[in-house]
């Protein structure tokens, strides 16, 4: 039910997106992928301005995985501009981070992230998780649809 | 008249003379013969009782009569035109012709006018004039200008006693100062070979009583020409003894005290005379001459030219006593610059104090010194010991009220001083900081044991008659008694030098912690760079080392089976190393995080910890079938819980690991420390052990001693881990081991509460 809903990946890095893609495919994730690789961007796609002003060009995703460590505006502001917004304060974020820095994982729940993962150097337990991932949100999870409309108005 | 001459059968006693009414001894040495003339028709109303042997006249015939009518007609006339004076000394010595049994005697007259009389003393005279004012004037002149030019007060004292025994011939002629208690010191002599040395010799302050004292800074020449004279009492007119007793302490001739005649003789002395030193209205010191092969008589003129020399002496003590200290005050300038030169160029300020060349200790003239500067103490020269150092240094510490503390009796206000007055009677110390208990203290040893001597101290008092022989061997004795635990004063000079030092120490740690502080401040922000390098360097390392490992993973998978042997051989190798390196990384992060998270410190029960590992590490002991030993419950510690369970976590672990024994086993215990914590832990296995080489080498980051492979492997952090914990809790980690039977770690926790962090993070 939720697999209409795209989710934005948020990654700098073309390997760790590559690998994602793999196990996204790997674990048959139905929903499309988007991919911003850094915040700004992230942040055009999310508020539909610069590159993706229009809600064909960023439809709402269900789910965003997001990075933290990125080129220019980074991670944790991605979040915290997301959190703060009270449209897209609804969609889940799931932090996807190499660093376990306990003050990272502090500051992203206090903005309100929905998870935190962290990359593993394990090709096994990555797939893993991916699977989880895919099972948990995606399948079990009731994601919230956007308020398209109210939306659409108020932009 | 009573007299009081009959004294000189008194007992002598070093102790109650300070009692003794010395100014009117009612008696006069025979000499000379003493008249009182009552103004204005000069008749005799006092005389001497020798005067029959000098003037040919019952006293009972002067007594009543007129001066004018019993000396010679050639001298009556000017002589009664000089008694009548006003500036009666001006005319001294008066020539006075008597005229005895048809012949003319001559004599040297010395008239003073003293509470309303008019004394005039008569000493017998071959002149029969004046000597000639040029051959006063050749006397003196020579000596003046050795005086003017001498350089400093070592020079003055020489001349001058060189000086008066050339112009009177006594057989020794010494200098000698008082100090602030009126002890004396000898400065300086002149002496002829059979007269014993007294340089350098100390003398108490009873030697010369208070009103002796007194007297020598009113009259300030008095001359003894035998100390075996008779004294000749001094005879009133019926009528004319009401008022009080004579009052001599102006006249030349006044009998001296019989105890200080037999001081003289016990000195050996047969004649002697004494010219005072007078600075600034205070009595400074004495020349004393002393004649030690006869009796000795010095005219007056002789004696007057002695008196002028000495007064010549006086007025120079000032300057010279004042250029000695400013040649001093330049040596202490050029000290205190070498030393700020040398505080500055060592990173270590103290040391740069502290080295032999830095003439710390000449700086204040002291024998000793130590540098006590947070925590440290270097000591320089002679210096208490250790524990008393510490000791005083407490004491400093309850003394809050100065910067400078200066005495030269320490154990008079410090009483356990006593134990090291040697090195120690006197000290000055500077706080360089309050409340901090940083000092500079130098020390003086007690003043016994700085004294110069020129014959041998431990010579034993002699003995005569039964009676202790005074002499001055007996004299330094009673000084001594009178000097323990106390050193040489410290001048001024001194004070000041050592205040000035300790303004330099202020400023230049001062300067020192500005730029600690700044260095600090460029610490905490580089720390806060490498803490978040040691992330971001985790990152940036692991984002590619995932990708290695992945891409590597997943062309095995795909292609693996087709590849010959040897590449996926290489191929796993790339995906084990990857691993290593994941928790090389891991490692090292964790490693900066001990030293950056706060600890929370909390009293903990150490049982509870140590259970806990235990559980967590059941499964590991078990197959290792070791037996965990805990004879003892281990006292409770204040410690970060999560930190010490890891400490436990890493030993138990290590001991487990590094053990090849078909039974193993490891001991948990604590053992008293006897330091400042309170008791040591310790962790002890029957494991492989280390050798002593590695004791140090083992707590090294990523230094490992055995194979990577071997013992079940590890990233080498683990020591390192367990030993930085172990200091932020401000303890110390320790180990014995005996290679092939075991090895026994322990440890300290000696947090001090409040010392880091706080309840909870």
């Amino acid at each position: 039910m939720n697999s209409a809903l795209p989710v934005l990946v948020v990654e700098d890095n073309d390997e760790d997106f590559d690998m994602l893609q793999l196990a996204f495919q790997a674990a048959a994730v139905p929903n499309p992928l988007v991919r911003c690789s850094d915040g700004e961007e992230t942040l055009e796609y999310l508020f539909r301005r610069g590159r993706y002003p229009s809600a064909e060009q960023a439809p709402r995703p269900g789910l965003v995985l997001l990075d933290l460590n990125l080129p220019g505006v980074d991670g944790r502001q991605v979040l915290e501009q997301v959190k703060a917004d009270p449209v897209l304060r609804g969609i889940p974020v799931i932090v996807f981070s190499t660093s376990d820095n306990p003050k990272d994982v502090q500051s992203c729940y206090q903005s309100g992230v929905s998870a935190y993962l962290l990359k593993p150097v394990d090709l096994e337990r990555f797939e893993r998780m991916v699977r989880l991932l895919k099972e948990f949100y995606l399948e079990f999870v009731v994601l919230p649809e956007g308020p398209q409309s109210r939306e659409e108005r108020r932009r | 008249m009573k007299t009081d001459a009959a004294r000189v059968g008194q007992i002598v006693d070093l102790t109650n003379c300070d009692k003794e009414p010395i100014h009117i001894p009612g008696a006069v040495q025979p000499h000379g013969v003493l008249l009182v003339l009552r103004e204005p028709e000069l008749s005799i109303t006092h005389v001497s009782e020798n005067a029959p042997v000098l003037l040919g006249i019952a006293a009972e015939q002067l007594l009543g009569a007129r001066l004018g009518t019993l000396v010679a007609p050639s001298v009556r006339e000017a002589l009664e035109a000089s008694l009548r004076s006003e500036r009666l000394k001006q005319h001294n010595p008066l020539k006075v012709a008597w005229r005895v049994e048809g012949t003319e005697r001559f004599f040297d007259g010395i008239a003073h006018r003293h509470q309303g009389k008019l004394i005039l003393e008569l000493e017998p005279s071959s002149e029969k004039v004046s000597v000639p004012f040029l051959s006063f004037y050749h006397a003196v002149r020579e000596a003046l200008s050795g005086l003017r030019d001498a350089r400093d007060l070592q020079e003055l004292c020489e001349t001058v006693v060189q000086e008066i025994r050339r112009m009177t011939g006594f057989d020794r002629v010494l200098i000698y100062r008082f100090d602030a208690e009126w002890n004396g010191s000898v400065l300086a002599e002149a002496r002829d070979a059979q007269a014993d040395p007294y340089l350098g010799l100390h003398f108490p302050a009873s030697d010369i009583p208070k009103q002796a004292r007194e007297l020598y800074r009113l009259n300030w020449l008095r001359i003894i020409p035998t100390v075996d004279y008779r004294p000749a009492r001094v005879l009133a007119l019926p009528g004319a003894q009401t008022d009080s007793p004579l009052d001599m302490s102006f006249s030349v001739l006044r009998s001296v005290s019989p105890i200080h005649l037999e001081y003289l003789r016990n000195m050996g002395v047969q004649a002697s005379m004494s010219i005072s030193l007078v600075k600034e209205g205070q009595l400074w010191g004495l020349i004393s001459c002393t004649h030690v092969s006869g009796t000795r008589y010095v005219p007056y003129e002789i004696r007057t030219a002695c008196e002028f020399l000495g007064e010549a002496m006086s007025s120079l003590l000032a300057a010279k006593e004042g250029s000695e200290d400013y040649d001093q005050r330049i040596r202490a300038k050029s000290i205190h610059a070498a030393l700020l030169e040398r505080m500055a160029r060592e990173v270590d300020f103290v040391s740069g104090l502290s080295s032999h060349e830095s003439g710390l200790l000449e700086l204040v003239h002291a024998q000793g010194a130590a540098i006590h500067f947070h925590g440290r103490t270097t000591v320089l020269g002679a210096a208490p010991d250790d524990a008393q150092l510490a000791g005083l240094l407490g004491w400093l510490g309850t003394r809050t009220d100065e910067d400078v503390f200066c005495t030269d009796r320490l154990s008079s206000h410090y009483p356990e001083a006593e134990a090291f007055k040697e090195v120690a009677s006197g000290l000055v110390a500077v706080s360089m900081s309050r409340g901090r208990n940083n000092y500079v203290l130098w020390f003086r040893p007690e003043v016994v044991q700085t004294v110069n001597w020129s014959g041998n101290p431990t010579k034993p008092v002699e003995m005569e008659d039964g009676q202790p022989r005074l002499h001055p061997r007996k004299s330094f004795e009673l000084w001594k008694e009178t000097v323990r635990g106390r050193s040489l004063p410290w001048k001024a000079y001194e004070v000041e030098a050592a205040a000035e030092l300790r303004r330099s120490i202020i400023d230049v740690a001062l300067q020192r912690s500005e730029a600690l502080l700044k260095l600090n401040t460029e610490l905490e922000r580089s720390n806060v760079e490498l803490d978040a390098f040691a992330y971001a360097a985790s990152h940036d390392l692991k984002e590619p080392l995932r990708g290695i490992h992945n891409y590597t993973l997943l062309t095995l998978r795909e292609v693996g089976e087709t590849l010959p042997e040897g590449a996926r051989g290489r191929l796993d190798t790339v995906v084990r190393l990857t691993q290593r390196m994941e928790s090389l990384i891991n490692s090292l992060l964790h490693y900066s995080q001990v030293g950056r998270t706060e600890l929370s410190l909390r009293e903990t029960d150490l049982n509870e910890v140590v259970a806990q590992v235990l559980e967590l590490l059941k499964p590991r002991l078990e197959e290792a079938r070791m037996e965990v030993r805990i004879p003892h419950p281990l006292p409770p510690a204040r410690c970060d819980r999560v930190r010490i369970a890891e400490v436990f976590t890493n030993l138990i672990t290590n001991a487990l690991k590094y053990n090849d024994k078909a039974e193993r086993w490891v001991e948990l215990g604590a053992v008293p420390d006897g330091k400042e914590a309170r008791v040591a832990y310790y962790v002890r296995d029957n494991g492989i052990g280390i050798k002593p080489e590695y004791h140090e080498a083992i707590f090294r980051i990523f230094k490992r001693l055995h194979g990577r492979d071997r013992y079940g492997g590890g990233t080498g952090t683990g020591l390192t881990i367990v030993k930085r914990i172990i200091e932020r809790h401000n303890g110390h980690i320790w180990l014995e081991s005996t290679p092939g039977q075991g090895t026994t770690f322990y440890f300290t926790l000696a947090v001090e509460p409040g010392a880091e962090g706080t309840e909870g993070e």
